[in-house]
């Protein structure tokens, strides 16, 4: 069943914690760089990475400064629009995966926040990353179910126009 | 830092001024550039102060002659402390900065600092970096009032220029001694040594200090050639602003620098699309915004 789901572009979520653990809230302390680390595990991230407010404040965005690798990076936390939540999803644990009916991927972790930084540019509202937002708007207007009332508001003005 | 107000008299008379480095070499730690100034008509008895060229000196000698110098109420004194992490950032921009200019542009606020305190600069000794010439005539069209003498071994040849030497490296010096380290990681260690690539006791520590995803702590100047040979195992991490550099092919001056700019990467142009998702095939919508249709992962 999983698999038929993921050949049509779906991906089945347990969002089920478990008995045992509730999601682990990572609000800010999710970081996007402008750059691929060819490395995925885990790492002493706040040992080395140490993001400093700069005190300028730009688009309504207030600008942070943090060095990566030798180089200067500005970036800007954010929050996800509202309705929306951050996950960091893993692959359950083996034994877990028999159970027939449950999907593979679990929530490890939420956020409700996201700093993104961008290498020697200020952050703006014109960056990619806040403009990727915009495809939620679109996709409302695109994909909410059609009411009665819209119908009918629509037909309404279409007669005022003849 | 510098020596404080009020301005001495001396000050409105005509002044003779001497700028020296420390630290340009060093792959850890800020690169200070110091200035030493004094009355034109002060000029004799300072050679009488013994200020030889910093590297001739020993250490207890140095700071010494820099407690001397502080306490003469004829010499005036300023230095510039560049930041590793401000060094590795620029030589690491999208548009690079090379050391020579962050060494004229340090220089340049000096003598825009003394000149705005009301000294008055008539005469000004540099050490060369870079073409001399060159340089010289930078500095007279941004300072047409001043003379300018663009020499080298000018820390060996003027006094004002020995003395700004004794300022800058005592202060470069002290700098790297009381560093604050701002990492936090455990079994980190202070014995730094002189910071020079060849100093065994850096090369220690350099190896002791050494993290695969993050590089180094930022005491160390990533954009230095150095740090190359110690990036051969560590985590590749691909950046955009490479991408740009390598398409638009970084001509010209193929300096030490330069070669610096992939430290830790190797930057290939098959690469990119691991840099940043592309949503080729999309309409425009999604190729403005680089989303991406991800039904795997």
């Amino acid at each position: 069943m999983n698999t038929e789901n993921e050949r049509k572009g779906e991906v089945i979520v347990d969002f089920d914690f478990g008995s045992d653990s509730v999601a682990l809230d990572l609000s800010s302390k999710v970081h996007q760089l402008p750059c691929a680390i060819k490395f995925d595990g885990p790492c002493s991230v706040s040992h080395y990475f140490k993001p400093k407010s700069t005190g300028m404040e730009i688009d309504g965005l207030t600008v942070e400064e943090a060095y990566f690798r030798g180089r200067k990076l500005l970036g800007a936390t954010i929050s996800l629009p509202e309705g929306y939540s951050g996950y960091v999803l893993g692959r359950k644990s083996l034994a877990s995966e028999h159970r027939q009916d449950s999907s593979p991927w679990q929530v490890k972790a939420k956020f409700e926040n996201i700093t993104y930084w961008n290498h020697d540019t200020l952050p703006s509202q014109d960056d990619m990353f806040q403009r990727s937002f915009h495809w939620l708007t679109v996709a409302q207007a695109l994909h909410k179910p059609v009411t009665a009332e819209d119908l009918e508001s629509a037909s309404t003005a279409l007669k005022n126009m003849s | 830092m510098s020596s404080q107000d009020p301005l001495p008299k001396w000050a409105s008379k005509p002044c003779v001024m001497g700028i020296d480095e420390a630290g340009r070499g060093p792959v850890l730690g800020p690169m200070v550039y110091g200035c030493l100034y004094c009355a034109t008509s002060y000029l004799i008895e300072l050679s009488s102060l013994n200020f030889a060229d910093s590297k001739t000196l020993r250490e207890e000698k140095r700071e010494e002659l820099f407690e001397d110098l502080k306490a003469n109420e004829s010499i005036g004194w300023a230095v510039d402390v560049i930041d590793p992490r401000e060094l590795s950032s620029k030589m690491l921009n999208k548009v690079k900065i090379n050391l020579n200019e962050i060494s004229h542009d340090s220089a340049m606020g000096l003598v825009t600092k003394v000149l705005g305190m009301g000294v008055l600069l008539t005469e000004v000794y540099v050490d060369t970096v870079g073409d001399s010439e060159k340089y010289r005539i930078k500095l007279s069209e941004k300072f047409p009032n001043v003379k300018f003498v663009v020499a080298k071994k000018a820390d060996s040849l003027y006094p004002v220029v020995s003395g700004a030497s004794i300022v800058a490296k005592v202060t470069r010096d002290r700098a790297l001694r009381e560093w604050a380290l701002e990492e936090t990681a455990e079994n980190m260690h202070r014995n730094f040594g002189s910071g020079y690539p060849g100093d065994p006791t850096t090369k220690c520590w350099l190896e002791d200090h050494k993290h695969s995803v993050f590089g180094f702590p930022t005491l160390v100047r990533f954009s230095w050639g150095t740090c190359t040979s110690y990036f051969k195992d560590v985590v590749e991490v691909l950046w955009e602003s490479d991408k740009v550099d390598e398409d638009g092919g970084t001509a010209g001056s193929g300096k030490k620098q330069l070669r610096l700019s992939n430290v830790g990467i190797t930057t290939s142009k098959r690469k990119s699309e691991e840099i940043e998702s592309n949503a080729k095939g999309r309409c425009k919508f999604f190729q403005a915004r680089k989303l991406e249709q991800l039904t795997h992962f």
